[in-house]
């Protein structure tokens, strides 16, 4: 275990103006921490702001997936250096480093308990890690190539993962058996996930096809395709699961109405040519959409109105790894190899009432 | 969820066998989600099978000879097992170890031949002995008791009292609404209790006489019953409104005859039945034959005045018991061997879904090609449609009323059932009456964000 390795930047980042974000009410200057260069910040309502408050350094390769708890307690991270890494979300603190995966790890998910995270890498495992006792409880194997992505479904007890042959694949995490074999895409899977009640399996791939299946059955039920077939980098349902946000390496993030088969919402600005960028909503009162871009900021846009509300500056290369945190306004992100960090942002509502409950 | 994706025809009743699971069961019944069944074995183990797994997920150890009957609380945590060990046992699945742990055992005076919980609060329990007796058993703190539920003597009637002899009681269940406790008896009675007062409040005989009442089920919606009885018959009847239970005298009740609706009968072989199960909509009656060679399901189409609809054939296995998915075109039959049949309405794969913006057609359509259609459109042109397009709000949190969890569902069709139901329209403006109240009173722990957690066996780890 190389815990020691993973030392805190307590809230020490480039702006001396956020010094403490408790201490300090929303009344300091809104935008001084991070200039925006997109003019929309002026609207008469409350507005979000968030700044960096932790920077979380421990990984020796590019972080590629990060994902907050259920309970939102705990971030979890991982990365090309084979590791995963459990932070505690409000104070930035190390918990725990897990070692086992032979080659780089690509995504993790989290049960819906919270009791169990599972990973996917490129030595075509998928594993299952008891989070309270950070041991490994199962080893899947049946994928071909490198496994890219993985979800739960609701019930969590099952879970879906697609990789680089192309398929999808559907496992009975109780007994660790694969369920179903979905011949899926024509290119590598990119991204898989299940609807709110389990029963829809959406996935994405290079080929730029997204697909909509029925768990029961395994058949495919919908495909939806944009005009000029970009790949398809990440694809998430909306919580209600009547949309899909979708991710596309044309640097543009879409929200797919996938009865109607129409795009619904447009995000651009940001830039991602290259790499599998995630989105994700917010989970907040403030309904917005975030995403990590490859000028090395971070994207936060209006969800209705598709406008730009901040972007985040502060990593000095690509933003690979997003997430929002479950109940409160804190984005994780991390960026690849001229950086390494982990950061998290507190959104100014939240900050205020994170303090009085520090964990 | 998925529905609006798959079919745009509507419900319809299960043609197809998906999954055998090999239960070594005497009955399986789904729980009100239709995620888990609940199977009852002859060596006194019950086991929860997770369906969308296929594999069992819990194994119920506590009875020593077969369980005859298995429940399940309305959002699915509590299991409630009754055993010819004159045990009833209630399982909180919410509990981490495997077996789970026992929330409550009953010990009756008798072997068991069913038990249920009460519809609102599985703190109720109605237990039916084979010795032909009815308990109304309630564990509450502050109601903790055991109550007996008998027929008066039917003095008060003069003719009929000498020769009305009381009637082992071969079937209990709760109404939909859990107000009233329906009975059955080897005399072809039907008997109605209320569940708070435990007084009879009605008597029925069925019409024509039927023989020992077998078995008993309620549709949805609690409006209609059907019962099953010695004389190979199922007949479907209209439940009566009863008169509020403060309105009536203590000591009196109705008696009335009851016609059926419908007679369901197979006219050629004359078979028994083992079990007769509603469709969740109440459209649908599936019988299952007491067949010695053959696994025959007859449908009934309710809607349709009750006309024979298809026989569905399972096999050489006889039929032993079935039970009607709470939500889906799906039936659970269990063989004589032990095996579990999962029948469901099979899709058929529409490979036009592979393709994106293509659409199946069922006949040729003659395809007018619009005037403009081939007109070079200026791109701004274009995006400053999609822009407009894209004006509108869209929700991304409200889960709309057709596509709520299953969890969800039952618990709005148990409001149903109580308003508009099998009562007699005083409890209408959403009041809760005396006998709800008092099922409410010191309420379960059964909540419907509760989750069963997952189990990893440790002995198939390849670790």
């Amino acid at each position: 275990m190389d815990q020691s390795s993973a030392e805190i930047n307590d809230h020490e980042m480039q702006d001396g103006t956020q010094n403490d974000a408790g201490n300090n009410s929303i009344q300091g200057p809104p935008n001084a921490a991070s200039p925006t260069p997109v003019k929309t910040p002026q609207k008469p309502e409350q507005k979000l702001t968030f700044s960096p408050k932790y920077m979380l350094s421990g990984h020796m390769k590019p972080v590629s997936s990060l994902k907050f708890s259920p309970d939102g307690k705990t971030l979890a991270s991982c990365g090309a250096d084979k590791l995963i890494k459990f932070w505690d979300a409000y104070t930035g603190e190390i918990l725990r480093t897990l070692e086992g995966h032979e080659e780089g790890i690509s995504d993790i998910a989290w049960s819906f308990d919270g009791d169990f995270l599972a990973s996917v890498s490129d030595d075509k495992s998928v594993r299952i890690w008891d989070f309270a006792l950070g041991t490994q409880v199962r080893l899947l194997l049946g994928h071909t190539s490198f496994v890219f992505c993985v979800n739960y479904n609701p019930n969590s007890n099952l879970l879906v993962t697609g990789g680089f042959d192309e398929t999808v694949r559907v496992w009975d995490v109780g007994r660790g058996k694969t369920l179903k074999v979905l011949p899926a895409h024509s290119d590598p899977v990119t991204s898989v996930a299940f609807n709110h009640d389990g029963t829809l399996i959406v996935s994405c791939a290079m080929d730029g096809l997204i697909r909509m299946w029925d768990t029961d059955s395994g058949q495919c039920l919908k495909t939806l395709v944009d005009d000029d077939n970009p790949i398809c980098s990440h694809v998430k349902f909306s919580p209600n699961s009547r949309f899909v946000l979708v991710s596309t390496q044309d640097s543009t993030i879409r929200l797919w109405n996938y009865h109607s088969s129409r795009c619904v919402k447009t995000y651009v600005g940001h830039t991602n040519r290259t790499y599998c960028i995630p989105a994700c909503f917010s989970n907040t009162k403030d309904k917005y959409v975030v995403s990590g871009s490859e000028d090395h900021k971070v994207y936060v846009w209006n969800l209705q109105t598709c406008q730009i509300m901040q972007v985040l500056e502060g990593h000095r290369d690509t933003t690979l790894a997003i997430d929002t945190h479950p109940t409160k306004d804190i984005i994780a992100s991390a960026a690849m190899e001229k950086d390494l960090t982990i950061r998290l942002w507190f959104g100014e509502q939240s900050a205020m009432a994170e303090e009085p409950g520090p964990h | 969820m998925n529905e609006s994706l798959i079919s745009p025809f509507n419900f319809s009743h299960p043609t197809a066998v998906q999954t055998s699971l090999f239960a070594l069961g005497s009955f399986a019944r789904f729980d009100p989600s239709g995620r888990f069944v609940g199977v009852g074995r002859f060596d006194g183990l019950a086991t929860i099978w997770d369906l969308e797994t296929k594999a069992a997920v819990r194994w119920l150890d506590g009875h020593v000879k077969a369980v005859t009957s298995l429940d399940w609380s309305r959002h699915s945590r509590y299991v409630l097992t009754s055993s010819k060990d004159w045990n009833v046992i209630v399982w909180d699945l919410a509990s981490v170890c495997d077996p789970p742990q026992r929330h409550a055992t009953i010990r009756c005076d008798a072997p068991v031949s069913s038990a249920s919980f009460h519809p609102r609060n599985s703190q109720i329990i109605l237990a039916l002995l084979t010795t032909g007796e009815v308990y109304l058993i309630d564990l509450r703190k502050n109601h903790r008791s055991r109550t007996e539920l008998y027929e008066p003597e039917g003095d008060e009637d003069g003719i009929e009292g000498q020769s009305t002899r009381r009637y082992t009681m071969t079937v209990a269940r709760f109404d939909t609404s859990g107000k009233y406790v329906f009975i059955g008896t080897s005399g072809g009675y039907i008997l109605v209790f209320n569940s708070r007062t435990k007084t009879m409040i009605a008597r029925h005989r069925i019409a024509g006489g039927a023989g020992s009442i077998k078995g008993l089920d309620f549709a949805k919606n609690g409006r209609r019953l059907v019962t099953n009885s010695s004389d190979r018959t199922l007949r479907q009847f209209i439940v009566p409104n009863y008169p509020r239970s403060s309105d009536t005298a203590v000591e009196s009740f109705i008696e009335e005859e009851l016609e059926p609706t419908h007679r369901f009968n197979d006219p050629i072989n004359k078979t028994a039945w083992h079990a007769v199960s509603y469709s969740p909509d109440g459209e649908w009656l599936a019988g299952g034959a007491a067949d010695a060679a053959n696994h025959k399901i007859y449908i009934w189409d309710i809607s349709n005045d009750g006309q024979f609809a298809s026989t569905l054939d399972g096999g050489r296995e006889p039929l032993a018991h079935l039970h009607w998915h709470p939500s889906k075109a799906s039936i659970a039959s269990t063989t004589n061997q032990g095996n579990i049949l999962i029948w469901h309405s099979p899709n058929a794969e529409r490979w036009g879904a592979f393709a994106g913006g293509f659409e199946e057609v069922d006949e040729n359509v003659e395809y007018e090609e619009r005037e403009d259609e081939f007109d070079i459109e200026d791109e701004a042109e274009i995006l400053r449609r999609k822009k407009e397009a894209e004006q509108d709000d869209v929700d991304i949190d409200t889960i709309d009323g057709e596509t709520v969890n299953p969890l969800l569902h039952s618990a709005i069709n148990g409001v149903n059932g109580v308003n508009g139901g099998s009562d007699n329209g005083g409890v209408g403006g959403g009041a809760l009456d005396e006998d709800m109240k008092w099922a409410d009173e010191d309420a379960d722990d059964d909540i419907g964000t509760w989750k069963m957690q997952i189990l990893m066996e440790d002995d198939e780890n390849q670790m």
